[in-house]
């Protein structure tokens, strides 16, 4: 979302404009959604990092010092609350466990009616081993696609209030880290 | 792609082909992360609902000190309460959360009613007495805030998770 939007957006919304908020959670909420991920929390506290992070957004609505950058607001909120977690060490259940990928999701698993869809096989073939093969990605990269890969685009100043890491560092380690992806894709014989 | 640029002598289609393809490895885990790994819908839901939290009329108790995060653990005590602060202008509101429960005192001492907030929905219940002191016998559990009424003024903490 980009920032002329973003700030239009949280000015209506603070003035009342239901409609405005709704097209925020739904421009931004994938974004809040992958930095959450990229910190692989369990379940239950992704869950509720998410929905924190949306609340203070809510409670914060009018008081956000620059409007246009609610990405990167949100983007960092989130990530914050991820640290807490991760520092409240008792609570955190890493999910790198190679079974996620065949435990049903909770959302009437997208996956499944997937690879119901015969024609869609060979695709979702590619699409398992794509997904598998970033899984196992050293965890700098894994964090930093997982953020990339949000709907719509992430800016760079989103992806760089997510992870804490400097703007200018985040082009040429996305290049890295996609072509070590794409490497680990052509060992595995899927290009 | 490559190939069909006879003018160029500095590598530069060799790059455009590279950046072109991790443009499209990117956009391949964009899909695989809609199909596979997208925004939970009930999260969603939540998120849309949230809007309900937006009060202009409400000032915000800002979080001034959270012992998970400002104090050093104390050594062989595990289970020790949450210590919580919030500021208002003048209204401190400090708050203890424990696993059997929350207490909490408003301060200068005054009665309010106070609310435990889990989410957008009315929370629950709670008076404080007239030195400001408050209890609740259920730990909050996830997201949080504590909203307070005193005489005229409405004072929402700012959301935490538990």
């Amino acid at each position: 979302m980009d920032r002329t939007d973003a700030g239009a957006l949280v000015q209506a919304a603070a003035d009342g404009d239901a409609a405005a908020w709704k097209a925020l959670v739904e421009g931004l909420g994938p974004l809040v959604w992958s930095v959450v991920r990229a910190h692989r929390l369990s379940d239950a506290d992704a869950h509720e990092v998410y929905q924190t992070t949306w609340f203070r957004f809510a409670q914060h609505l009018g008081r956000i010092r620059e409007p246009g950058k609610a990405g990167a607001w949100l983007a960092s909120t989130a990530r914050h609350e991820c640290l807490k977690v991760i520092r409240s060490a008792q609570r955190i259940t890493l999910t790198d466990d190679p079974g996620l990928l065949d435990r049903p999701s909770e959302d009437g698993t997208p996956e499944q009616s997937l690879l119901d869809s015969e024609e869609a096989a060979a695709q979702s073939e590619r699409v398992r081993s794509l997904w598998q093969e970033f899984e196992q990605l050293g965890e700098r990269c894994r964090q930093l696609l997982r953020v990339l890969m949000a709907t719509p685009p992430p800016s760079y100043q989103d992806v760089s209030a997510a992870l804490g890491i400097a703007v200018g560092s985040i082009g040429p380690l996305r290049q890295r880290c996609l072509r070590r992806l794409r490497a680990r894709l052509e060992a595995r014989g899927t290009v | 792609m490559s190939g069909m640029r006879d003018d160029d002598l500095f590598g530069e289609e060799d790059f455009d082909d590279r950046e072109f393809d991790d443009e499209l490895l990117e956009e391949e885990l964009r899909q695989a992360a809609a199909v596979l790994d997208p925004v939970p819908s009930e999260l969603q839901q939540t998120a849309l609902d949230a809007y309900a939290l937006h009060d202009p009329g409400a000032r915000m108790a800002e979080l001034t000190f959270d012992s998970l995060v400002d104090a050093l653990p104390v050594r062989g005590v595990t289970d020790a309460p949450r210590m919580l602060t919030f500021q208002a202008g003048e209204v401190t509101v400090d708050v203890e959360v424990g696993a059997h429960g929350l207490m909490g005192q408003v301060l200068p001492p005054q009665p309010a009613r106070v609310e435990v907030l889990g989410g957008p929905r009315p929370g629950t219940p709670l008076t404080a007495d007239d030195l400001g002191r408050f209890s609740g016998d259920l730990p909050p559990s996830g997201p949080f805030a504590l909203r307070l009424r005193t005489g005229g003024d409405v004072v929402v903490t700012e959301w935490l998770r538990a």
